[in-house]
């Protein structure tokens, strides 16, 4: 039966079906013949290269076909295709682009040359020394027909011009004397002669798609020039939704497009964790547990008041899997607690073509429900026309070390009660305290029973964590002829962690095939395999298997070295702390293995049937599936669970999708350009688990699942499935202005069967000012952008629409319990409906002063209505959660691109960017009666993260010493301690300003970029600082030491009121402070020295002999520097999760700077 | 060209129509979970109520009664009242609502549609006071009539009943359960795994619960502790060691089918069974080991070990408690008491939740306080103690006491019929104190209403009481962030959420 949004969609595709078909084909087609019927003067030229009895057509018609159907752009000086012809025999090929811009443009004496990857430019073969009278575009070409000869001359200049990046020549570039008409182009080989006066003068060199260069010259006779791409050009065209390529111009929304190199030398592991910075409204944090850990990426703020908030990673068009196996970490969960990546992890970053941020609903609207948070489109690299086989190498060596270090107190030791310990046990029980007596020198017994000086032991960070190291290595195959092009690359990224015996590796083959079948039909797949194995990541949060606790929480006198190996004889844990819970980190790091291995297969085909040359059918079908096993073994011997634990997880998980897409272009009324699409789509997602889990190893030190005392295995079977069918329309009128029209009808088997679909719009436009009006000469580029739309969505969990029991297995007697999820019982909600997110954005695009300097502004306004919320609610409800679908988002803000070039010259350029984006974030809503829920708290509830009605997404929840109106402490009598308040806002866990600046340089084979990116407004809570004033680590714990603490304030009724804690009562009283949230909160805000690449390109015509086209050397960092930070003990980015739960710092392994080189070479 | 354009229409709308057909087809059978059943089958949870209550212990009392101890920080919170963190103090709460309140209220929910489940409801209502005298003696003021109603009733901020109100409402429902039980209709079987389904033994476990909370009401309300003390013992209480309340385990299965209080023992400190590498330095205290040694009592070597050249060694004059002031491990750690592997630690111990040595020591209260006539304080005594001792052979063979040890310790503690009430008293709920091990939850309460047996606080740096037994729990902190109207409301009835605020039955 037909359940759909049935009036709005069923409008909706009338107007799809009216709007384009019947009008819009019928006219086209007649243009399109009319425009055939040519002079038969004008075909003289054309008619002595190929003539058969077919008709002919304009070049500019046969170009703006080649547009469209290989979304290619084209420019070229106005005036010079005019008159030219060419039979329609050459459109009806079907062959590389190339070969078909050849054949049509060489009749026509023209060249073409590849600016960029969708951009061509065109230019006149003529002989050099001339110039083409056409041109009008430049304004010191006025006057037809100079030749070079007619201008009074002495002396001659000759060089070379060549394009930056590729280095190789430029032809076609016009050259032209300043002030004069002397002029020339340059040959096939980018070669030039000019003859100039002798007093000399500035020479102009400009190439369309390249900035114009003015060099003066007077008395030299050989001037290369480097043509420098124009950042920004007219016509860039861009990814967007569904892998289609649009004119940026034609966008009503904001795209951002970061091109494949930027990832590739100074690289993350994780490729999400390098947008950091780089794009105005992309909150991208890399977590801290190291190599193979996951990233988390919020768009224009937090959209989801629990849900998931990240992005949908797209490749090529088709969605991936962007799961955490087992789920993200959460603050108290024991050695399980590990980061084990997340699907983005899986690409490699030399596979990557370009990657496209879409930040608006609009951008997303056709990728339907998951899209609602942006999308992050990954296009891969394809194989190319060419000679031979092309070959790539690319390697990369890096080393991290430790970033940041505690600012620790190291004026007294370890110890209890302000003594040093004076036996072995009394340093074992201060194994991690250092409230001992001030630090002298003199010898104290400490906790291996040795004898050591009592001195400062600074290092404990330094000596524990390894130098790690990071070895990628890709090798890439590409080639290709008319009818199969290919691409084939091998990647190994070999990691070791800066934790001892942690490591990470992951093997990647990626294949990309396209070619034709026949005239009409073509084929695309890709197919990519992953083999990634991890051993022993990090557990963070609560201290039991974290090896993160013992570096930092070492008592400051004892040195972590002496408690290596970790283990004595027996194989059991040598402890530094009676409080056992707390383990020596060598033992973790010698004796806990944790492995697991993800096999992971991408694959992607799609095939292309061309009905016409208008109108194409596309069906294609991807499938993303890995195969996760995880095994952690807590050892025989561990001291706080000596008989040990065994853990495995097993999990399959797949997402299909399959699209079927009907494509139609055409134009009407001369000049509207029409592009139609209709598609359907159906997704299917599994996720299959199986956990075991397993306690007491009976034969100890023989880890198998078979020796355990207790083992349980829990299956988890999800399943869920999306619907779609969408269209849009696209129009242009002019190439001035653009509208956008979506549409999108989605069914999601996760929601109630009465309300499980919806119906979603879209409506986008831009309008090219500069196009359209006389704008001041200043202004190169103008354009106005809006748009809105809404995109709909569901819960991702399967089987929360009804309440179920679940038999608990390996019982010995029935059990029947109401089914747990994660451990928790959750109230389902049988009327579970769509959410709704609705963006509206308006901005604006210009360029001035030649294009040195460019402005790029949005505004947005983002709403997500009816959200399904899952919330925790007080256990005594019965229940530990609750799905509710009521809530109300909102996200506004201000995005800016500001990018200049300050220099341009022919060997020095430099080229700032610098964006920044300000999210206003609040929570409008929540269910009737609820103004507040909890998504995260603390390892023993120091704080609390919380959505509060009024407030931002991620308010941290704590208390704070009561005072009294003069700020006075107010003191319990009885106790003799601060007041604690109640429950209070004490910040926003999310930084609500975001800012990147990156300065390119350039200089002649050398190249420096520079990125420096901060994040304010945010705030962080710091259990770690919790734990080290608990043990006498903060500075802060240092007053009374000596004389106890005297403590002034008032009682509750406002009578003054002091004490002194005396020197033995100091711990007790400090450790107190936990109690106080607001003491070890602090501002989250920091400027980073985030990247810095300094590359070298080898002049590679040396090196002849070897065919290598281009070689590249550079060193590069990530992380170097912390210019900006207000936490003197951590990294305000020391995040451990990737949950919601932002807003906490949890003891996890310290972040780290990396830097090392990166070689590339293309044979 | 006109085929053309046909041949786009005919293409999409065929292709919407194909699609839209199927555009939530099998949805509803994708979305049901193929591991769980929509189905409750009530037996079932009802078992899960039962392992899930008796699981639901709070271990700080263990420490606070004074049977253990440690000399380490982390392990400090129940002997030495340091609470350094964590959620030790709200455990019994955070768990009980989610898991067998929850579960019992299914349970009632699902059996009280059908009359013919008239004695599976009786089981469950009582199962359910069970499970909440266990909450409301530990924290005072918790949700009681609105709690467990987050799915039935979208309440997901139940207020906190007043615990006069909660007794009340306990009490009136152990009478009507008691009293509908029908001999003719089917029970809970071997899924129940207290009685198997013994509806006489149901009865008088209801009338014995109602002669414990009877008897808790003696410091606020003397008038009302007679009236149900009376009616529970009209209705006829535990009297035989046959009907002893008890869930047995088996050291197989999974957690959930071992016995609870060791396996948490085993896991905080005992697993290595070497009397030195406890994980938290747990052993017994030297309080509680003194007292059974002074008084020759023989459940010393059944339930107490001192490790020898690593060898369990369950000699009396070995065995000796730790005090509970040492911050750091004593180099003679080797040599204190603690748990026998072979009764208190055994995964296959069974539980015991009602016995019939409580049942005679309250009942000799009752007679001290002249309630009950039937028979003597002295004989009553008697019975208790000497149930004490026996019970230990539910245990197993390392728990047996022969009968002429029970006769001679029996013999050694006469009845003091003659001394002044409250002498009587101590001397019953000293027993008491002794008989009831490891109870030390239900132990924890009836020291709070009676002060017996004398404990002499531990005073030790960074205690959170300054040196005083607690006298309740704390709330779970989460509390004041999900449900803080109420919880303040609670506060504000019952003073602050301390260990020191006493609860309305203790004050």
């Amino acid at each position: 039966m037909l359940q759909f949004d049935s009036t709005r969609l069923k409008l909706f595709l009338m107007v799809l079906l009216l709007g384009t078909v019947p009008e819009g084909f019928g006219q086209q087609y007649a243009n399109f013949t009319a425009s055939t019927l040519h002079p038969v003067n004008d075909i003289r030229k054309t008619i002595a290269l190929r003539i058969e009895k077919d008709r002919f057509v304009s070049l500019k018609m046969a170009l703006e076909n080649l547009k469209h159907r290989f979304h290619l752009k084209f420019a070229y000086r106005e005036g010079l295709l005019d008159g030219k012809m060419i039979s329609t025999s050459w459109l009806e090929q079907e062959d590389a682009p190339e070969i078909m811009l050849k054949n049509i443009l060489s009749p026509s004496s023209l060249l073409f040359k590849r600016i960029n990857k969708r951009q061509i430019s065109i230019f006149s073969g003529a002989a050099n020394g001339h110039l083409n009278a056409e041109g009008k575009a430049n304004p010191a070409d006025s006057s037809s027909s100079l030749s070079v000869m007619e201008v009074r001359t002495s002396q001659l200049i000759n060089g070379k011009v060549t394009a930056q990046g590729d280095g190789e020549g430029l032809p076609g570039v016009s050259i032209v004397l300043k002030g004069t008409a002397t002029g020339t182009t340059t040959d096939a080989d980018g070669n030039f002669k000019l003859s100039i006066p002798d007093e000399g003068g500035t020479i102009v060199f400009s190439f369309i798609g390249f900035a114009t260069q003015e060099i003066a010259v007077s008395n030299r006779t050989t001037v290369d020039v480097v043509m420098v791409p124009e950042s920004k050009t007219l016509n860039e065209v861009v990814v967007t939704a569904l892998g289609i390529e649009k004119s940026k111009s034609a966008l009503g929304y904001s795209v951002t497009e970061v091109k494949g190199e930027e990832f590739t030398q100074a690289r993350e592991n994780n490729v999400a964790n390098a947008l950091t910075g780089k794009i105005a409204g992309v909150n991208a944090t890399g977590l801290s547990t190291g190599p193979g850990g996951s990233s988390r990426i919020i768009i224009r703020g937090n959209g989801s008041l629990t849900g998931a908030n990240q992005p949908l990673y797209v490749v090529n068009g088709m969605p991936i899997d962007n799961t955490t196996p087992g789920g993200s970490p959460t603050t108290n969960d024991g050695s399980r607690n590990i980061d084990r990546g997340d699907g983005i992890s899986g690409i490699n970053p030399d596979d990557i073509e370009s990657i496209s941020v879409l930040k608006g609903g609009t951008a997303a609207a056709l990728y339907g429900s998951r899209a609602a948070n942006g999308v992050i489109l990954i296009t891969t690299k394809r194989g190319k026309l060419q000679k031979g086989i092309g070959v790539e190498y690319n390697s990369t060596y890096t080393m991290d070390n430790v970033a940041v270090f505690p600012d620790w107190q190291y004026d007294y030791g370890q110890g209890d009660f302000g003594k040093k310990p004076t036996t072995q046990a009394e340093a074992l029980n201060a194994g991690r305290r250092s409230w001992g007596s001030k630090i002298d020198g003199s010898d104290f017994i400490a906790a291996d029973g040795l004898t050591h000086p009592y001195i400062a032991q600074k290092n404990n960070i330094k000596n524990f964590y390894n130098t790690g190291t990071n070895f990628t290595n890709t090798l890439a195959f590409t080639g290709g002829n008319e009818n199969l092009s290919y691409r084939f690359s091998l990647s190994e990224l070999s990691s070791a962690s800066i934790l001892p015996h942690s490591t990470y590796n992951r093997k990647t083959a990626n294949l990309n095939v396209s070619g034709k079948l026949s005239k009409r039909i073509r084929i695309e797949a890709m197919a990519q395999y992953n083999l990634e194995n991890a051993h022993n990541r990090p557990s963070a949060g609560d201290a039991i298997g974290n090896p993160n606790w013992a570096p930092y929480f070492m008592a400051n006198t004892s040195d972590i070295r002496w408690f290596s190996p970790g283990y004595n004889a027996n194989g059991n844990e040598t402890i530094f702390t009676t409080a056992t819970v707390v383990p020596n980190s060598y033992f973790i790091v010698n004796k806990f293995k944790e492995d697991d291995v993800k096999n992971r297969f991408i694959g992607q085909t799609a095939i292309q049937y061309n009905l016409l040359d208008n109108l194409f059918v596309k069906g294609t079908v991807s499938r993303d599936f890995y195969n996760y096993n995880y095994r952690n073994i807590l050892p025989t011997g561990t001291a706080y669970i000596p008989l040990g634990e065994y853990a495995a997880l097993k999990t399959d998980v797949a997402e299909t999708n399959s699209m079927f897409t009907l494509n139609y272009q055409t134009r009407f009324a001369q000049h509207f350009n029409i592009t139609a699409l209709a598609g359907a789509n159906k997704r299917n997602y599994e996720y299959k688990e199986l956990n075991t889990s397993g306690t007491q190893y009976i034969i100890p030190f023989f880890y198998s699942p078979t020796n355990l005392n207790t083992t349980s295995t829990v299956p988890k079977n999800q399943q869920t499935a999306t619907n779609s069918v969408f269209g849009s329309l696209d129009a242009d009128y002019k190439g001035i202005a653009f509208l956008t029209v979506t549409g999108r009808q989605d069914w999601f088997s996760t929601l109630s069967p009465a309300h499980n679909t919806i119906f979603y719009p879209s409506v986008g436009g831009s309008f090219l000012l500069s196009e359209a009006l006389a704008l001041p000469k200043a202004f190169d580029y103008a354009k106005l952008r809006g748009s809105w739309a809404q995109v709909g969505g569901a819960t991702p969990d399967p089987y929360v629409i009804n309440l179920t029991y679940s038999m608990v297995p390996g019982s010995t007697t029935p059990i029947q319990s109401v089914t747990q999820t994660n451990g928790a019982n959750v109230i389902t909600n049988a009327g579970l409906k769509p959410l709704t997110s609705t963006t509206f954005e308006v901005g604006v695009d210009l360029q001035f002063l030649n294009k040195r300097l460019g402005l790029d502004l949005t505004y947005y306004n983002r709403k997500t209505t009816n959200d399904i919320v899952k919330t925790d609610i007080s256990s005594t409800s019965g229940y530990n959660s609750v799905i509710l679908n009521v809530g109300e988002l909102s996200n506004k803000g201000i995005e800016v691109l500001l990018t200049g070039t300050p220099v341009k010259r022919s060997n020095f350029s430099w080229n700032v960017s610098y964006n920044v984006a300000y999210n206003k974030n609040e929570v409008v809503r929540l269910a009737p009666g609820l103004n507040s829920i909890q998504m995260a708290t603390t390892v023993n509830n120091y704080g609390y993260v919380n959505n509060i009605v009024g407030k931002p997404f991620g308010t941290i929840v704590g208390t704070r010493m009561q005072r009294d109106a003069n700020g006075n402490i107010v003191f319990d009598a009885t106790t003799g301690l601060p007041v604690k308040t109640g429950l209070q806002e004490l910040g926003n866990g999310v930084p609500p300003l975001t800012m990147g600046l990156t300065n390119d340089f350039s200089y002649k084979a050398f190249s420096l970029g520079i990125l420096v990116d901060g994040k304010f407004g945010n705030k962080v809570l710091s259990v770690m600082e919790v734990y080290a004033m608990r043990l006498g680590f903060l500075k802060a714990s240092l007053p009374g030491r000596e004389n106890g603490l005297a403590l002034n304030g008032v009682t509750s009724d406002g009578a003054a009121y002091s004490r002194t804690v005396a020197v033995d009562q100091l711990p007790n009283y400090y450790e107190n402070n936990k109690n106080y949230g607001e003491l070890f909160l602090h501002d989250g805000s920091f400027i980073k020295l985030r990247q810095v690449i300094f590359t070298y390109k080898i002049p590679v015509r040396n090196f002849k002999l070897l065919k290598i086209q281009s070689a590249s050397i550079s060193f590069v960092g990530r992380n170097l520097a912390i210019l900006y930070k207000k936490t003197d003990n951590f990294d305000p980015e020391q995040g451990y999760t990737n949950s919601s739960g932002q807003g906490f710092e949890s003891i996890a392994l310290p972040r780290t700077r990396n830097y090392g080189f990166n070689l590339m070479v293309k044979f | 060209m006109k085929n053309h354009f046909q041949k786009i229409i005919y293409t999409v709308v065929f292709f919407s129509a194909a699609t839209l057909q199927s555009c939530d087809k099998g949805f509803e059978e994708l979305n049901t979970n193929p591991d769980a059943s929509p189905k409750i089958v009530p037996e079932y949870v009802f078992s899960k109520a039962q392992y899930d209550a008796v699981g639901d212990m709070l271990m700080g009392t263990i420490g606070a009664m004074q049977y253990t101890t440690s000399f380490n920080e982390v392990g400090g919170f129940g002997s030495k009242y340091i609470f350094l963190q964590g959620t030790a103090p709200s455990v019994v709460f955070s768990n009980a609502y989610p898991k067998e309140i929850n579960e019992i209220g299914e349970v009632i929910r699902a059996v009280s549609s059908d009359p013919k489940n008239v004695n599976k409801l009786a089981a469950a209502r009582i199962w359910r006071v069970y499970c909440f005298h266990r909450v409301t003696d530990l924290y005072g003021d918790v949700p009681y009539t609105a709690a467990g109603m987050g799915y039935v009733e979208n309440i997901f901020k139940p207020p906190y009943d007043a615990q006069s109100d909660i007794y009340t409402d306990m009490l009136n429902e152990l009478d009507e359960a008691a009293r509908s039980f029908d001999a003719a209709q089917p029970t809970f079987g071997a899924s129940d795994l207290v009685y198997g389904g013994n509806i006489d033994q149901w009865k008088k476990f209801a009338y014995s619960l109602m002669l414990r909370l009877g008897m808790r009401l003696t410091k606020v309300d003397i008038a009302l502790a007679e009236t149900w003390v009376k009616k529970a013992i009209a209705g006829s209480v535990i009297k035989l060691d046959a009907d002893i309340a008890m869930i047995k385990y088996i050291n197989g299965g999974q957690d959930i089918n071992k016995n609870p209080l060791a396996l948490s023992l085993l896991g905080s400190d005992y697993i290595n069974h070497d009397g030195v590498s406890n994980q938290e330095g747990g052993k017994y205290q030297k309080t509680f080991i003194d007292y059974l040694q002074a008084n020759k009592d023989p459940r010393l070597g059944v339930i107490s070990v001192v490790y020898v050249n690593g060898k369990a060694d369950t000699s009396a004059v070995l065995q000796k408690g730790m005090p509970s002031n040492f911050l750091t491990k004593p180099a003679d750690f080797v040599t204190y008491s603690e748990p026998n592997q072979n009764t208190v630690l055994l995964k296959n111990a069974p539980m015991l939740l009602f016995t019939n040595a409580e049942s005679n020591l309250l009942l000799a209260e009752a007679a001290v306080k002249g309630w009950y006539t039937d028979e003597t304080a002295a004989s009553l005594f008697v019975n208790g103690t000497g149930a004490g001792l026996r019970q230990w052979a539910l245990y197993g063979d390392a728990g047996k006491i022969s009968p002429s040890q029970i006769s001679a310790y029996v013999a050694n503690h006469p009845y003091n019929s003659g001394g002044s009430t409250g002498e009587q008293l101590e001397q019953i709920h000293t027993q008491f104190w002794v008989a009831l091990f490891p109870n030390s939850q239900e132990v924890f309460s009836n020291w709070r209403r009676t002060g017996f047996p004398v404990l002499i606080p531990n005073v030790v740096p960074n205690n959170a009481t300054q040196g005083q037994i607690f006298r309740r729990m704390l709330y779970p902190p989460t509390e004041e962030n999900l449900n803080n109207d109420e919880y303040q409301k609670a506060i504000a009835r019952q003073g602050a959420n301390s260990f020191m605020t006493r609860i309305w039955w203790d004050r």
